[in-house]
């Protein structure tokens, strides 16, 4: 393997831990507010989660990078304080894979939640506890298998990511190409050889991914 | 009877509405009555998991729920044990976790000790490291119940504690149920919709139909004098019949009916003297109509009132007794389709008086099996 495969698949992997602990952080606690509670505005926050899912990744992209570029809405601001911009950076990266998996840990862990029968959480009500309370110890616990499936998902997705990390991170070797980037270059420089190995290790490594989340998911039930 | 709690409650829902008020004392009361009449509603609102419009809630002089003062303590401060229908018990957790989630407030010895105490005296001692679904359904039950009891509930809910189990457990689980809520002494609010399991477990019974209170009474009264024709239907009563008023006085009321003139006793308590020709309700238990013996030709006036004669146009066999349908010879329409009155007899009689050959019988109701409904 060549120097640039193995920083790109070290720089897959990062990101893709930093963007699935990021999901974990964002995703449940959303997910459980959408399952649970109504408020105003939860339709259009259920919208907005879930478009990058039927969005092509470059839109997505497009997106991001209105937000968070150098002459984003958020971006400007925090490049005339500071003169740093996160587009094209690894960070750029972690966010682009965040946004993309975030609707796939968010429908399947609120499905999982929303199947968790209210009546538990009423005796928990009876019985003491707060709502918060009731979460952590019922409802999440409960939830727990749809939970770890949308991590997985989450986490294969943040793997594979491509356009929208294209769009907000580039494609700058050894920075921010990830392999699903490095694999492009490789063809689109005809560096077949170059390709198959990061093809190789990308499905190795999406299959360990999924045996290991085979083997959570059954020691669960 | 000393009132311990008192319960006043407006809840409208989409389509439907709750209007209740009634108090209870010490002891169980069960709220009785169709499925949709707004029985786990209350209990809903007993919990403090809805809250109501309007109304008043009070348990032991605590307020639970005022509406008019702004009272509404949420169901974590109620002290007031639920154990829902399908018992809801937590899965991921052991009986003992179970029982035990209450207790978080006490130290572990504390806790300890009292799941420990809770377990012996359900009987569940040798369970205490089962996951719920490894129990049986009896078990889960005592295991809900335990769980509730745990936090010495100021009142005890259950929601049709029995439905979930099948029919011989259910029999005996409802006798296990009343000797472990006597045993506790913790007053109690039982839904159920079934009659039996209702007069078993209650001490006072409150009839609920369509969002209303139609009767609350002890259950010996709700019995024997059910307050009203739509009682009467909510218990399922058979042989619900009317006639026209004769003649009332405190202690009897004669009453036209099918070309007969019944006599049937008035209760002096209730001052229930409807006017001559006014139409009148009234039921007759079927267990309580009897045969007259065509072997035994003197009949005593005292034993035998209110004679009639007709013939047995239906009868189904129900194992341990027939239920025999009658039509009255005299002309007229019937009052229930195309029979006057619903019979039941022994099987043994069945056979003795050979019911399935011989058709036409004459038989007696005495005055006090007939039970007037005021309206």
């Amino acid at each position: 393997m060549s120097v640039e495969a193995v920083s790109a698949l070290g720089l897959s992997i990062r990101v893709a831990i930093a963007a699935t602990l990021l999901n974990a952080l964002i995703g449940i606690p959303l997910a459980y507010v959408l399952a649970r509670r109504t408020f105003r505005g939860r339709a259009l926050v259920d919208l907005v989660v879930t478009l990058p899912l039927v969005l092509p990744p470059t839109v997505t992209g497009y997106y991001l990078i209105v937000l968070l570029g150098r002459r984003g809405w958020l971006g400007a601001p925090v490049y005339a304080f500071t003169g740093w911009s996160v587009a094209f950076t690894w960070y750029a990266a972690v966010i682009a894979a965040t946004v993309m998996a975030l609707p796939l840990l968010v429908r399947t862990a609120r499905a999982a939640i929303e199947s968790v029968d209210r009546e538990l959480e009423k005796a928990a009500f009876t019985l003491g506890r707060s709502e918060w309370r009731t979460a952590l110890e019922v409802t999440l616990p409960l939830a727990r298998n749809g939970i770890i499936a949308g991590l997985v998902l989450a986490f294969a997705r943040a793997l594979g990511e491509f356009g929208a990390t294209l769009m907000l991170a580039g494609n700058i070797p050894g920075k921010t190409t990830t392999v699903p980037l490095a694999i492009y270059t490789a063809v689109q420089t005809g560096e077949m050889g170059e390709a198959v190995v990061l093809v190789l290790a990308l499905t190795t490594l999406s299959c360990l991914v999924l045996i290991l989340a085979g083997r959570l998911g059954a020691r669960a039930t | 009877m000393r009132s311990r709690f008192s319960v006043e409650i407006k809840k409208q829902l989409p389509g439907f509405a709750l209007d209740v008020s009634w108090t209870a004392g010490d002891g169980v009361a069960v709220l009785f009555g169709p499925s949709g009449a707004g029985k786990t509603l209350t209990l809903q609102c007993l919990a403090g998991l809805i809250a109501p419009d309007a109304g008043r809630v009070v348990v032991d002089d605590r307020v639970l729920f005022d509406a008019a003062a702004g009272i509404n303590l949420p169901p974590q401060q109620r002290r007031v044990g639920y154990v829902f229908q399908g018992y809801a018990l937590f899965p991921h957790l052991t009986v003992a976790g179970n029982v035990g989630f209450g207790l978080r407030d006490r130290s572990r010895h504390d806790r300890e000790r009292r799941v420990t105490e809770v377990l012996e005296r359900l009987d569940l001692g040798g369970l205490a490291h089962r996951r719920p679904s490894e129990l049986s359904g009896g078990q889960r039950q005592r295991v809900a119940l335990g769980r509730a009891l745990a936090i010495d509930p100021a009142l005890l809910l259950l929601d049709e504690p029995l439905s979930a189990l099948d029919s011989p457990l259910r029999r005996a689980l409802r006798d296990e149920l009343r000797a472990i809520l006597s045993g506790w002494g913790t007053a109690a609010v039982v839904v159920t919709h079934d009659f039996t399991e209702a007069y078993r477990l209650a001490d006072r019974i409150i009839v609920y139909e369509n969002g209303h209170v139609i009767q609350a009474a002890a259950r010996a009264e709700l019995l024997w004098q059910p307050a009203s024709e739509a009682v009467a239907r909510v218990m399922g009563l058979r042989n619900v019949l009317h006639g026209t008023v004769v003649k009332s006085t405190p202690d009897r009321i004669q009453i036209a009916w099918r070309g007969h003139t019944l006599e049937a006793v008035n209760s002096p308590t209730r001052s229930y003297l409807p006017a001559p020709d006014s139409p009148i309700a009234f039921f007759i238990r079927p267990e309580y109509v009897r045969l007259v013996r065509k072997d035994r030709r003197a009949l005593d006036a005292t034993h035998h009132m209110n004679q009639m004669r007709g013939t047995v146009v239906g009868d189904s066999d129900f194992g341990t007794v027939w239920s025999l349908c009658l039509r009255l010879d005299t002309p007229g329409a019937p009052a229930q389709g195309d029979f006057d009155l619903e019979v039941e007899v022994p099987h043994l009689v069945y056979e003795i008086l050979d019911i399935e050959r011989d058709r036409h019988w004459e038989f007696s109701i005495h005055r006090g099996s007939i039970h007037v409904l005021p309206t």
